[in-house]
């Protein structure tokens, strides 16, 4: 079994690639699970994935998708970890939604999960996972520690004030003189509800800490790949993974990569469309100046794949994109 | 009016002469809120923008309200804090980051003397922000449309959140409206609606590419916008287009020169085909070869200069 997450920075190409990888995969013989998170309609209706929710669908043959709904996900995570009477009372409280969209990383957390949880099934021999875009996929590595710390931070402990039940202590809460300015400023209605809601979120700290670990296990133990462009915000999205423990990514992949010979190609006879290679020559070295600065800065060797005028909207074209790339070495990706 | 159904700017369906006078009414707002999805060039173009307004003499402050790592670089500065950075003449920039501009928020907006910011109600605040909805963002939009509205300014160009999180923060003066049934964060709200609903004074830029992700985002969010009427929207700019490409490339001998035509009018057509689907809108062109951020700021701007 194998865990692989796509990562990398907005708009490079992510899960066009992820669902490329998966096809190639499942075409091998491995039984492939892909988990994206918010696909492209015609790429998601080339997969099949338009009729599908967030449980796993089949595709084709030892294919498999799944789509990440992070409401969905969060209600779970509630209902597992807290009390049973407090997770009911978690999930339908108005606040729940908007908090957990709120809580740092919880995009991400919630992708975590649900990963460890398809990789704990045992039933697929390769997962590959989509990011989510937020913070170029970075808070993904990060999610599991950061949900520790805000569940069991000094904020939830002094808000909920440890033992106390909650409507006594939103009593004390206000008539500490500092906080009838708060009082005064938010009313002292959504104060209580607010803190009723923290008491009850804080219920579900153990279960959530002892899973975040392994969480981060499972992070840990899968592959990395990178996905990025020449361009210069992705490119640095892509170099914050090297900086992170645990993050190293195993492979880089650059997308939308022009040949470098168009850059030395000499015209042989003139034509209304020199102009337009000596353009197009001239990003393509820019790229190529780009990657080779990025490949020494960080010691690797990345596959390219090239600029497709269409995106692969169907099976084929997603096989044929995957075929095209250079430097791709599939067998030790899905080892 | 749309900045862009002025003549004289490039027009989405072709007409009208390429992108290089910017519409002036854009400049005569005092905010400008830009948003896009993720990868499409958001940022650049708020530098761009501000770039812009300061070059032709305003007084203009360009603030960060979600990640301030894309300002910055556009700007050619390596990290932008509460407090202003001056960038070049007429043009200072800032990051709305979370603790200092709550504290302004207690002290400015609501009249929380100095003294009792810190400790229990800086906490209870961070608790509520992180909980109900609707406060985080009034705070951040709050700052921004407080910029706009004292008065130092000429114009305020906001790299606004991504397209996600866009109506979230347009809407936070409502949402947090019905929440705070009393209390003086709800005094807050209303200038706040009013002042994003002004279009003589407030307009959202939004940004996108010509592929299908961004373009879909785009019209979602216009929608879920116009139809809440949160704030008046000052048009779409399509990013890093193309430029038709005349000839018959079949008449091409095989090499280079046919495959980057190739690629150039494949793009070209997939392009035409998504922007169709837009409102009237402004086309940037695809920078060549350029290599950094600020280069690329520094063309958009000029690219909407009078020359």
């Amino acid at each position: 079994m194998s865990a692989v997450l796509i990562t990398g920075g907005g708009g490079v190409g992510k899960t066009t690639l992820s669902a490329g990888l998966a096809l190639a995969a499942a075409r091998r013989g491995v039984k492939t699970l892909v988990v994206t998170i918010d696909p492209a309609k015609r790429l998601a209706s080339a997969l099949g994935l338009d009729v599908l929710g967030a449980d796993p669908t089949p595709l084709a043959d030892n294919l498999w998708g799944a789509m990440l709904d992070a409401t969905r996900s969060w209600n779970d995570i509630a209902k597992r970890y807290a009390p049973a009477e407090v997770g009911s009372r978690l999930t339908t409280n108005p606040f729940f939604e908007a908090a957990t969209q709120h809580f740092p990383a919880s995009q991400s957390y919630a992708a975590a999960e649900e990963m460890t949880i398809y990789i704990e099934s045992g039933q697929w021999d390769l997962i590959l996972v989509d990011t989510p875009p937020a913070a170029g996929g970075i808070e993904f590595f990060t999610s599991p520690a950061r949900m520790r710390s805000l569940v069991g931070g000094r904020l939830l402990k002094w808000l909920t004030g440890g033992s106390l039940p909650g409507r006594r202590f939103v009593y004390q809460f206000t008539a500490r003189p500092a906080l009838r300015i708060a009082d005064a400023a938010l009313g002292s209605e959504l104060l209580e509800a607010v803190a009723d809601f923290l008491i009850d979120f804080r219920a579900a700290y153990d279960g959530i800490a002892e899973r975040s670990r392994e969480i981060e296990q499972h992070l840990a133990a899968s592959h990395k790949v990178v996905v990025t462009t020449a361009d210069p915000a992705p490119l640095s999205e892509a170099a914050r993974f090297f900086e992170l423990e645990n993050g190293t990514p195993e492979l880089v992949v650059f997308n939308r990569v022009l040949p470098e010979s168009w850059y030395h190609a000499k015209t042989v006879a003139p034509s209304p469309f020199d102009d337009n290679l000596v353009r197009w020559g001239t990003e393509a070295h820019r790229q190529a100046e780009a990657r080779r600065r990025f490949s020494a800065r960080w010691h690797v060797e990345p596959a390219t794949i090239p600029w497709l005028a269409h995106t692969p909207n169907d099976l084929e074209r997603l096989e044929q994109m995957i075929d095209s790339a250079v430097g791709l070495d599939l067998d030790r990706l899905f080892s | 009016m749309n900045l862009l159904q002025r003549e004289g700017t490039a027009r989405l369906d072709g007409s009208g002469s390429d992108c290089r006078r910017y519409p002036c009414e854009v400049f005569d707002k005092r905010l400008l809120i830009v948003t896009g999805k993720g990868g499409v060039g958001k940022s650049a173009v708020a530098a761009a923008l501000a770039l812009r307004a300061a070059f032709d003499g305003r007084r203009v402050l360009a603030m960060a309200m979600t990640d301030d790592t894309g300002l910055a670089v556009h700007l050619g500065v390596e990290q932008l804090r509460y407090r202003p950075t001056h960038i070049r003449s007429g043009l200072d920039a800032v990051s709305i980051e979370r603790p200092e501009a709550l504290n302004e928020y207690l002290r400015v907006q609501l009249g929380v003397p100095r003294i009792a910011q810190f400790g229990p109600l800086a906490r209870a605040f961070d608790a509520v922000a992180s909980t109900a909805p609707g406060i985080r963002e009034v705070i951040t939009i709050g700052k921004v449309l407080y910029e706009a509205k004292k008065g130092t300014w000429d114009l305020v160009v906001a790299d606004g959140p991504p397209t996600g999180q866009i109506g979230s923060h347009l809407r936070a003066p409502a949402t947090v409206a019905r929440l705070v049934g009393a209390g003086r964060v709800l005094d807050q709200t209303g200038w706040m609606a009013r002042l994003l609903r002004d279009t003589t004074a407030t307009g959202l830029v939004m940004v996108t590419t010509a592929e299908e992700l961004p373009v879909t985002e785009t019209l979602e969010s216009l929608a879920a916008i116009s139809d809440e009427n949160l704030v008046g929207i000052d048009g779409v700019i399509v990013n890093r287009t193309l430029g038709p490409l005349e000839g018959d490339i079949d008449r091409l001998d095989d090499g280079p020169a046919k495959q980057a035509a190739q690629l150039h009018s494949g793009l070209f057509e997939e392009q035409e085909r998504w922007i169709a689907h837009l409102p009237d809108g402004l086309r940037v062109p695809y920078f060549f070869g350029l290599h950094t951020p600020p280069e690329v700021a520094a063309r958009m701007a000029d690219l909407w200069g009078d020359t």
